[in-house]
Parts: C-alpha cells; sequence; structure tokens
C-alpha cells in the first residue's frame, strides 16, 4: 500500500512540475532585450478597417483578437551556438501539454508548427513556430479571447479587404535582410 | 484503493509509452520531411461552418471530424528508404494492418494498407508506402488514423493534395 502511495505521489510530483513550466510568456519576457532576438508587438490597428463597413460577424471576429506578439532569432556569424541553445528552449516549451499541436511541416534543418492553448470555442493563443538552421527561428503568438475556427476564417476573409498598415510591421525587415 | 492507484499507473505508463507511435522516429530528421496533422486540428476544422446548401464542403467536414491524425513522411535517402520499409513492415504485422492493394505504376511501387474497424466498410487506419518513381526516387510513408469509410477516401484525396492521392482514387472508385 505504502509503495502504491510513494508511486502516486511520485506520479502527482511530476503532474505538478509539469503545470509549473517554463511558459512562452516568460520566454517572451526574458528575451526581448536580448540583443540576438527581434521583438514586435502588433495591435489590431494594423488592419486599418472601416469598422462601419464591417459585418456583425467580422466585428466580432476582430474583436476576439487582442494582439500579435512576435520575437524572432536572427542568426549570423557569432550566434550559432546560442541558435541552437534558443531553438531547443523553444521546442521544450513547446512541448507542454497545454500547447496543443495543431500541425507540424518540415524536417530537422527546417521546419514550422502551429499550436495553440485553450479549448475548441474558446482558444486563447496561437503559435507559430518557424525556424531554419541558416536563418533563424521565430515565434509568432496571436493573442486573444475566445478565438475559434470560425472567427478565425472570418478574420482572414476580412484582411483580404483591410488595409494593413506596413508602419508596424517595420522591424521585421530586418530579418529578411 | 488499490485497484484504482493500480490502474491510474497503468494508464500512465500506457499513455507515455504510446503517445509516441512507430513513426514518430522518423521526425525531425535532416533528410525527412514531415507532415504532421493532428486531431485538434480537424476537430477545429470540423467546427467551421458552411454552407448548408454546400453539398461538397458538408461532406469533407462530416469526413474531416471523423479524423485523428495526418502523418506523412518523405524522404530521397537511400538507407531512410529501407528503414521506413522495416518498420512499416513490422508495423503491418503488429498493428494487423491488411493489404488493400498494392500497385505497380511507372516504376513507382505503391503498397497500400487498412485497419479495418467494427465493419469491413470502416478503416481505423490506413497506410500508404509508395518507393521509387520518377520524382527523384522519393519514398513516401502516409498514416491517416480515424474512423471513416472506404467510399469517403476520393473526398479527401480530391481536396487535400495527399501523395498517391490519384492512385487511391482511381481504385477505390474501382471498387464501388
Amino acid at each position: 500500500m505504502k509503495m502504491f502511495l510513494g508511486i502516486s505521489m511520485f506520479f502527482s510530483l511530476l503532474l505538478v512540475s509539469c503545470s509549473d513550466g517554463p511558459s512562452l510568456q516568460k520566454y517572451f519576457v526574458e528575451n526581448t532585450e536580448n540583443a540576438n532576438f527581434i521583438s514586435l508587438d502588433i495591435s489590431p490597428s494594423i488592419l486599418k478597417v472601416d469598422k462601419a463597413k464591417l459585418s456583425v460577424e467580422q466585428n466580432e471576429a476582430l474583436q476576439s483578437f487582442d494582439k500579435i506578439n512576435i520575437l524572432a532569432f536572427k542568426v549570423n556569424a557569432t550566434n550559432r551556438v546560442q541558435f541552437e541553445m534558443e531553438r531547443e528552449k523553444v521546442v521544450a516549451i513547446l512541448k507542454d501539454k497545454k500547447y496543443q499541436q495543431l500541425m507540424k511541416f518540415g524536417s530537422g534543418k527546417e521546419g514550422a508548427s502551429i499550436s495553440c492553448l485553450g479549448s475548441d470555442d474558446h482558444i486563447e493563443e496561437f503559435v507559430l513556430f518557424a525556424n531554419k538552421k541558416d536563418s533563424g527561428f521565430a515565434i509568432v503568438r496571436v493573442l486573444g479571447k475566445d478565438m475559434n475556427p470560425n472567427n478565425f476564417m472570418t478574420m482572414i476573409s476580412a484582411l483580404k479587404s483591410a488595409n494593413i498598415d506596413l508602419e508596424q510591421l517595420k522591424p521585421l525587415q530586418q530579418l529578411i535582410k | 484503493m488499490n485497484r484504482i492507484i493500480i490502474t491510474l499507473v497503468i494508464a500512465f505508463f500506457t499513455t507515455t509509452f504510446f503517445a509516441q507511435s512507430t513513426f514518430d522516429k522518423f521526425d525531425g530528421r535532416d533528410e525527412v520531411t514531415a507532415i504532421i496533422v493532428n486531431k485538434k486540428m480537424f476537430d477545429l476544422m470540423g467546427k467551421v461552418k458552411v454552407d448548408a446548401s454546400d453539398n461538397e464542403a458538408q461532406n469533407y467536414l462530416n469526413l474531416i471530424r471523423k479524423l485523428d491524425n495526418l502523418k506523412v513522411f518523405t524522404t530521397t535517402n537511400v538507407r531512410i528508404t529501407a528503414e521506413m520499409k522495416s518498420t512499416a513492415e513490422s508495423y503491418t504485422k503488429t498493428a494487423g494492418l491488411e493489404e488493400l492493394m498494392r500497385v505497380n505504376d511507372n516504376g513507382q511501387n505503391i503498397r497500400i494498407l487498412v485497419k479495418s474497424g467494427a465493419t469491413e466498410e470502416k478503416i481505423k487506419e490506413l497506410l500508404m508506402f509508395i518507393e521509387g518513381g520518377n520524382k527523384g526516387n522519393q519514398t513516401v510513408l502516409m498514416s491517416l488514423t480515424g474512423d471513416f469509410s472506404l467510399n469517403e477516401i476520393p473526398i479527401l484525396t480530391d481536396k487535400m493534395r495527399i501523395p498517391g492521392g490519384d492512385i487511391l482514387k482511381k481504385n477505390t472508385k474501382n471498387k464501388q
């Protein structure tokens, strides 16, 4: 009996340590000031949409989105080792059970994955993680409240007709250079 | 009390061991390109509202809801091809898959295996192995799990561009 109790306690400890694992939020905060990283916050105002012109559905969809946070690591001649380390860290964070992986594509050299946080109709966060050995990696967090697949689709259709404020994306140009 | 704990412990062990599927070892290798779509994705896609009058889309969504996992691994590496082949073969035996068809088309060797569900028509798993062919000797290993019917496969191949889809479509259509 004691042994079983011991075993179950061991497992419950494991569970606790899981839920207390490092989060992306923490990772973002820790690295925004780091010179190797480029960080960027995008607010919904990037979409210069005329609110009056939107349908009720589109408005609702727009409201379920909060902001987009981007953190990117750019590889150069000196930080290759760090790149590997940081990439491993992110992969480890995303392995946490609370991030449900939706899909993944790629090989060992490069790849991308999409994960989400929250239940089906109340998704709080989408995480897009893309990496390439020669150039770096980028984490894109789409944060919101009660996002759901429908809102997402409406959003994409609204995006097509929207004027995107490119000013907000300027920092990303460094990545492409 | 004891029993509950034992069950819990066993449940834990089995989930940790079996969560990793046989083919996951091919994931993340430099020479292998992998595409993995998880159940959650299918769940979410199945929730998208579509026009009720659009029959094709409705059928497609109905099928999506029944899917669990899609895994596609492709490689051009000879060593990995051999490894994929042996893994697929041993998996076929342990998981009890039956061969649905074997096609030799333009030097392309295609094997399609299925694991039947409750009835003959129902499929729990579809495994496809494509070897050789013109496109730079690419090897493709695809596994699709869920609870769907053989008749629904053409819907899938129409909408998703899965490798070998055209051959699969041709052959499943003939069967009906």
